[in-house]
């Protein structure tokens, strides 16, 4: 398809290399002299000097003929305008970050009038994704599929586990009270590995089961991991994360603090989250969070404009005992150092956003060839699960998995047959309208057939 | 540094080298003019390095080609692609010597189109139209070629396009390189294709056609006739050959441009085509009018010559129709700076190309008024879109290394004591643009081989340097290009 991304910030950035990694024809508008000669050395795009809410630009880039026009630019004013344009010009779908909430509240008519076709608000995908990992407190990240009728969640390996120094296969066998539920991903030593029947699982793996929602409850519940239930959570920084992350979390019955060191925010912030304990002060000073009662809290979650301050004071929370700390960092690279600093959960609006947008992008693709009907990014983007569907007449129907040759480095993680979820087995077969969903360490697959065949 | 990568896409070009050798060795196969195993032998050599250069090596997934690196890719595939492309010439025994036989390899691929060969009665056609088919690989660019059948070589491939493209900044077509080398390739086919056609159609053997039609496409100039051009004595050869030549000299955006929609907007409209076109007009009516009492005042032949020597020369081809020599003075000074300017960025031709002569204008027409109004912000177009100052004087600095190179090239040519001055300067000139005659004793009527050993490597490296446009040779003489990291 042909994609123009306005606007070459991390985001857009990031964006542009995952769609032309995807074969995708882009063209990169930024304003910027600078981040368009480092986008024409390092990206296969084309890249224009340029603003993107200027309608000579958006020709010259050939918006009467894109598929599909992304604008992320840091102005939510300018990627309205920019999609409004490309839109009277010629653009099928167009796809805007929008940020400010004020502009949120009136979504709808954004969308029909200026002819957005998806607002991206990336601190509220940010804030609904941490809320989602307070309800899992024991999980670095959760995803969900088919409709959320399956999840898949990531954990740390703990001494403890019974699963550990046993080949998966034999796993049924040696602990037959374990829930079954399947190993989807493990990421050790930074190498995402798809484990195969005879991989073992070592202490510190971090590891990805799927499962539906009973199973993976009760599998956490014999690892005796759901003891924790959050009740208490620290907030640092008053930004627009922690105001739609306190308005999700405060129903679901958790007290929220919330420090912020700007005191018409913080006046601001108190007016509009009655629930809410807002502390005007500095969320790093050791002695004033240590008095709000930081040790005793269930979740600190850090989220000030500074990454190095949010690393540092989630570091002093875990160190204090906090069970669940969540960190944001605005740089998507170094992740892999951050994980050995033994913060378990790091957050990236960027990130969220980035993997929001192509999701979008993926699922639009639909309609022009491949046959992807979801796509997810798992791992820091290292692993990616696609969830296709089995079409009539495909030459894997109804044989059992154990006679059919999957690609290498591939997995077949969860058939989905008229809302039942299945987690297959050698002996499971696909049968026609399944939703069946494959993990994978490579991107680019377009079609089941190219994954299973016989 | 990435040496498997590097070692792979080197492995790349010499199999494109082999798979163009095929033709000429089907063409010595029909002939049968004993060159039949010369040029099997060096295609086997070229397919087999090639193959296990790029078979063997294994690169691990997901390596991208620096920028250092693609400079030091395009500069050593252009030097390795002149190593075996020699082979046919010195093992069929035409050119005993091999720096010979490399120096008429590097004119080729450089679209240079100065030889040595000074025996054209015997030279087997086979070997003959692998010759002619060095031109028609460089002019568009031997990577450009390899990036359009393997687009997926290397990631950050833009980097290769860019070091080996003329011109001052490189304008993508569509968002992938592999898609641009495409359409640039099938432009040039078809153009190719195209003058193929009318020089048949003119009374030409295919063969003949088929030779001049490549020697024209990359600007080279190499003929199957001793005597070039002028061997046809043919006006319509000679005006077609001529108008093909500016053809080529364009920038091939523009023909693109063209076909999608803009017609004959897109020639007009832009800058550097009507200076290169102002710039050819100009200087064909400046030497058919100097050149007026040197043919009796005989208006239309004087007209004839120049028109193709001045498209010949501008266009860095080097095809000629007569011996030059003879001109008044003011017409060769005339030819000298038209050597210099060259043609399109973008195109097979060399020089130091028009819209670089177009912004050094500007330039110093804005360092003039500067002196009056040093206080007045003064931004350069071309095209009426501002250049960056980055941009300005990275011309400005191109210009300066190319004059020096030009000069420090005929100040080593000098030390081959036999010719005088002007056949040093303009040998080195002629070189450095990719035109191939020069004046002097390496006039139209002679060429290269009556130079020394010394002067022929000086000879090959100069036209090297001017294909590439400078930059990726002088990266292979710095220390951190042969650095580990």
């Amino acid at each position: 398809m042909r994609i123009i991304v306005i606007g070459a910030g991390k985001v857009g950035y990031s964006l542009a290399e995952h769609l032309i990694a995807e074969e995708h024809d882009v063209i990169v508008i930024d304003k910027d002299d600078e981040v368009i000669s480092r986008c024409s050395g390092s990206l296969d795009a084309l890249c224009l000097k340029g603003n993107g809410a200027n309608a000579k630009i958006l020709l010259e880039a050939g918006v009467d003929k894109a598929n599909i026009v992304i604008s992320s630019t840091e102005n939510d004013e300018t990627n309205m305008l920019s999609c409004l344009i490309s839109k009277r010009l010629g653009a099928q779908y167009t796809i805007a970050r929008i940020r400010d909430p004020e502009f949120n509240e009136s979504q709808m008519l954004l969308q029909n009038e200026l002819g957005i076709d998806v607002a991206i608000n990336p601190e509220r995908a940010t804030a609904l994704e941490i809320s989602r990992l307070l309800r899992y407190p024991f999980a670095g990240s959760i995803e969900s599929f088919a409709k959320g009728q399956v999840e898949m969640v990531e954990f740390k390996a703990g001494p403890q586990d019974p699963f550990i120094g046993i080949p998966i296969k034999n796993l049924a066998g040696e602990v037959p009270s374990m829930p079954k539920v399947l190993y989807a991903v493990i990421e050790r030593n930074n190498k995402v590995l798809i484990p195969t029947g005879d991989f073992v699982i070592q202490e510190g793996d971090r590891v990805f089961v799927s499962a539906d929602m009973l199973k993976i409850t009760e599998y956490f519940r014999f690892l005796g991991r759901n003891r924790q239930k959050i009740r208490s959570v620290m907030i640092l920084g008053g930004g627009r994360i922690s105001y739609y992350l306190s308005r999700m979390i405060v129903p679901m019955g958790i007290h929220v603090t919330l420090f912020e060191l700007n005191p018409e925010k913080a006046r601001t912030l108190s007016e509009l989250l009655p629930k809410v304990d807002v502390i005007l002060g500095d969320g790093t000073d050791e002695d004033l969070i240590e008095e709000q009662g930081l040790s005793q809290m269930d979740a600190f979650i850090s989220l000030s404009n500074r990454d190095e301050e949010n690393l540092i004071s989630g570091m002093h929370a875990s160190r204090c005992g906090v069970p669940k700390v969540v960190v944001k960092n605005s740089r998507m690279t170094h992740l892999d150092i951050l994980n050995d600093l033994g913060l378990d959960t790091i957050i990236s609006p960027q990130f969220i956003t980035c993997s929001t947008i192509l999701r979008y992008v993926r699922a639009r693709e639909n309609s022009n060839g491949t046959k992807i009907e979801r796509l997810y990014r798992l791992v820091d983007g290292k692993a990616e699960a696609m969830e296709f569907i089995a079409m009539k007449g495909d030459a894997y129907i109804g044989i059992p998995l154990k006679d059919l040759v999957i690609r290498n480095g591939m997995l077949v993680a969860v058939i989905v047959r008229q809302g039942k979820v299945i987690v297959p087995f050698g002996n499971d077969h696909i049968e026609t309208g399944d939703h069946v969903v494959i993990i994978s360490c490579e991107s680019g697959i377009s079609d089941l057939n190219e994954v299973i065949y016989r | 540094m990435n040496r498997k990568l590097i070692i792979r896409i080197l492995g790349a070009i010499l199999c494109i080298e082999a798979a163009a050798m095929l033709p000429s060795l089907f063409i010595s196969l029909y002939y049968r003019d004993g060159d039949t195993l010369a040029i099997g032998v060096s295609l086997i050599a070229s397919a087999v390095s090639g193959s296990a250069m790029f078979f063997l090596v294994r690169t691990e997934k997901n390596v991208h080609l620096r920028l250092k690196e693609g400079f030091i890719v395009v500069a050593l595939g252009w030097i390795l692609l002149s190593l075996f492309g020699a082979l046919p010439f010195f093992i069929s025994g035409i050119l005993p010597h091999f720096e010979d036989a490399f120096f008429e390899a590097v004119s080729g691929f450089t679209t240079t189109g100065a030889s040595v060969v000074t025996d054209f009665d015997h030279f087997p056609r086979g070997v003959m139209f692998w010759r002619a088919s060095t031109h028609w690989v460089g002019g568009m660019g031997v990577l450009v070629l390899t990036l359009a059948l393997l687009p997926k070589l290397t990631g950050r491939s833009a980097h290769l396009v860019k070091a080996e493209s003329p011109g001052p900044s490189l304008s993508k077509l569509v968002p992938k390189t592999g898609a641009t080398a495409k359409i640039l390739y099938t432009i040039y086919g078809a153009l190719t294709a195209a003058e193929f056609v009318t020089l048949i159609l003119l009374g030409l053997s295919p063969y003949d056609a088929a030779v001049h039609s490549m020697a024209t496409a990359g600007t080279g100039g190499f003929s199957n006739y001793g005597a070039s051009i002028a061997a046809f004595n043919s006006v319509p050869v000679e005006m077609t050959i001529a108008f093909f030549m500016f053809l080529f000299g364009v920038n091939f955006a523009l023909y693109y441009k063209f076909i999608i929609g803009d017609h004959f907007k897109a020639f007009y409209k832009d800058e550097e085509f009507r200076w290169y076109f102002f710039i050819a007009l100009s200087a064909i009516v400046a030497v058919s009018l100097i050149n007026l009492s040197h043919y009796h005042g005989d208006y239309l032949t004087s007209l004839r010559y120049s028109i193709f020597t001045i498209f010949s020369t501008m266009s860095t081809t080097g095809f000629v129709t007569l011996d030059y020599s003879a001109w008044p003075a003011a017409s060769h000074m005339i030819i000298i700076l038209i050597m210099f300017v060259g043609s399109c960025a973008g195109s097979t031709a060399g020089g130091i190309k028009v819209i670089r002569i177009n912004m050094i204008a500007k330039l110093s027409r804005r360092n003039i008024r500067a002196t009056g109004q040093p206080k007045k912000m003064e931004v350069i177009r071309i095209d009426g879109k501002a250049v960056e100052e980055s941009i300005l004087s990275q011309v400005a600095q191109f210009a300066l290394m190319y004059i020096a190179l030009w000069l420090i090239g005929s100040l080593i040519m000098s030390f081959d004591g036999k010719y005088d001055l002007l056949t040093h300067l303009s040998a080195s000139l002629t070189c450095i643009s990719n035109v191939g005659p020069g004046l002097g004793a390496v006039g139209p009527a002679y060429n290269f081989a009556g130079y020394g050993l010394v002067a022929k490597l000086t000879g090959s490296v100069l036209m090297l340097f001017g294909r590439l446009e400078l930059l990726p040779m002088f990266i292979l003489f710095t220390r951190s290009a042969w650095k580990k990291y």
